[in-house]
């Protein structure tokens, strides 16, 4: 067990576009992160797989450190957070989503293959930081908060939630 | 300073019922991943953003009150989710420099 009773605060805050790509070949959707002035858009062979651009969104990524002990977590695996409406029964997010009740919020901490064909998602270490940073954050405003990774969902692509990105910046009116 | 002085003082126009919570800083960004990198809790969140994922962000911030200025109106799907975070959202008429200098004159910094 960990003996510091972390105080996690943000740091290493990078800016960027959170770049979509889906694969010709087999239908596999992938996302990653680019801090290049402007995003990728090039089709490119990966082994079996042929990517080809879908969509990019600026964001910003960030990682936790404790004030406390000093420890750094790395969340380069985390691609965004969503904020779950999801009501599926035979979804774990749903299920806990339901338990939770109103008064409580559930964000889904997204990894960058949402098809976890790889069968990798957020680190457990990341999410437990990112959970215990939140909570710590909306406690004191009488809030709560639980942070799940996305392997929970049944399908992440067609759950209910609303995603933290920066979508439509260029729709204002 | 509460919200309910911020509302009064500079004239704003509430969306939803919010809660009087007190005000200790403000974050003025049209980009709403930012917030939760660079937004301290409790505060004014001034922006042109009408999205849902505007109120996911700002819940994750700790935000006590969201300004949407240039009279923009956030949908009613926007307003329900605010509701369930208990986010107070509010619609000003001008821009977010003229809201800002309303902020300056009341002594928020």
């Amino acid at each position: 067990m960990d003996p510091c009773a972390h105080q996690w605060s943000i740091c290493n805050v990078r800016h960027g576009y959170l770049v979509e790509e889906s694969c010709y070949e087999c239908g596999g959707r992938l996302s990653f992160f680019s801090a290049e002035p402007t995003p990728p858009m090039e089709k490119y062979r990966e082994g079996r797989h042929y990517w080809a651009y879908l969509a990019s969104f600026q964001t910003v990524k960030f990682d936790l450190k404790c004030r406390a002990c000093g420890r750094i977590v790395d969340l380069n695996d985390v691609n965004g957070l969503m904020l779950s409406e999801c009501m599926d029964e035979d979804c774990q997010v749903g299920a806990l989503v339901r338990q939770q009740g109103p008064e409580s919020l559930v964000y889904v901490a997204i990894c960058p293959n949402t098809t976890h064909s790889s069968g990798k998602c957020v680190s457990c270490e990341g999410i437990e930081a990112l959970d215990q940073y939140f909570k710590a954050k909306l406690a004191p405003i009488g809030k709560k908060v639980t942070v799940v990774p996305c392997k929970l969902c049944n399908s992440i692509d067609k759950c209910r939630g609303t995603s933290i990105a920066d979508v439509g910046l260029t729709d204002i009116v | 300073m509460k919200v309910s002085e911020v509302v009064q003082k500079v004239g704003l126009k509430a969306v939803n019922e919010y809660k009087d919570r007190e005000i200790e800083s403000v974050y003025i960004s049209d980009m709403v991943s930012d917030l939760i990198a660079s937004a301290k809790p409790n505060s004014v969140v001034v922006t042109l953003q009408t999205h849902k994922s505007l109120i996911a962000a700002a819940n994750l911030a700790a935000a006590a009150m969201i300004v949407i200025v240039n009279g923009r109106k956030p949908s009613e799907d926007v307003v329900a989710l605010a509701n369930r975070t208990g986010i107070g959202l509010f619609s000003y008429d001008r821009d977010s420099w003229a809201f800002a200098k309303n902020l300056v004159k009341l002594g928020v910094q």
